[in-house]
């Protein structure tokens, strides 16, 4: 299986679809995963984004240095589109609601359905510095890099958001879904 | 009052990652990645018949005055000067495709 820096450089230099195709999809679950996650839970704006995402990333591929992986270029690419959609939406405090009530307390719902409803309470940033560490095994440098946000900042919306989440948790008396899926939480954040 | 949620049950739901259906995005995507292909085609292959045309036009107004300049030149500056010509547009097109790396 050929790694994402030969895939990239197929289609830097011989526009290869095939290689990019490839690419999309190897890429495509993180990437809209992640934006699901900041845009909590609005499916189709994130998926919308992260078109804008794969078709920015095909235009500039060739810009890519192989600094980094691949995937957290993408990151930052996403998470830059998703800053950009945030300010010309900025008038609609959509995400900014309480979470909904539909999650009905001291059951264990679904995690694909509780996340979201969860990620409402903490802010934009530790929203991304959670995801980033938790569902794609991110490293604090990584973070870093894909946020522009300084080391410290980083650690500070992790373990705050993480207390955020903890305390609505226990006042709201819920219990945890099972996380089924492909949890990435036991990776590199430490 | 209820106990605190455990660390790692929190770090599990953190961590959770929905396994997202790829084959209709993936085809969105290569279509939009396809239809932006074929659009910058067009738009050079229109600039391209724009600048040749413009260009055949102004090879044909040019050419008498260029002529005459020729011919009014000695036989042996004239090819001193196609040389120098030459080298220099060599070395232009070899300096530029050189992946000058600023990287210490």
């Amino acid at each position: 299986m050929l790694s994402d820096l030969d895939l990239a450089a197929r289609v830097a230099g011989s526009d290869d679809q095939a290689a990019f195709q490839q690419l999309v999809e190897r890429h495509q679950g993180a990437i809209r995963g992640f934006l699901r996650r900041l845009l909590a839970g609005d499916h189709g704006t994130a998926d919308d984004l992260a078109q804008e995402t794969f078709l920015l990333a095909y235009r500039k591929i060739a810009g890519w240095k192989g600094s980094g992986t691949f995937s957290s270029w993408l990151h930052t690419i996403a998470y830059r589109q998703f800053l950009q959609f945030r300010r010309k939406h900025a008038r609609q405090q959509v995400m900014a609601e309480p979470p909904d009530a539909g999650v009905d307390p001291g059951h264990a719902v679904d995690a694909g359905i509780m996340l979201p409803q969860l990620m409402r309470l903490v802010s934009t940033e530790e929203r991304a510095c959670l995801t980033l560490a938790y569902a794609t095994g991110m490293t604090h440098p990584e973070i870093v890099e894909i946020t522009g946000l300084p080391l410290g900042t980083v650690k500070t919306h992790i373990s705050r958001g993480r207390q955020k989440l903890q305390q609505w948790l226990k006042d709201n008396d819920h219990s945890l879904p099972t996380a089924g899926g492909d949890p990435a939480s036991e990776a590199k954040h430490a | 009052m209820p106990d605190p949620i455990p660390e790692h049950e929190l770090d599990q739901l953190l961590g959770f990652r929905e396994a997202l259906p790829a084959d209709a995005f993936v085809l969105d995507v290569m279509h939009r990645v396809r239809r932006e292909r074929r659009s910058r085609k067009l738009i050079l292959l229109i600039f391209g018949l724009i600048g040749g045309a413009f260009g055949a036009a102004g090879a044909l107004l040019l050419s008498g005055p260029v002529a005459r300049f020729f011919s009014g030149l000695p036989l042996t500056g004239t090819m001193q000067a196609v040389l120098v010509a030459v080298a220099a547009v060599a070395f232009y097109g070899w300096i530029m495709n050189e992946d000058i790396s600023l990287d210490t």
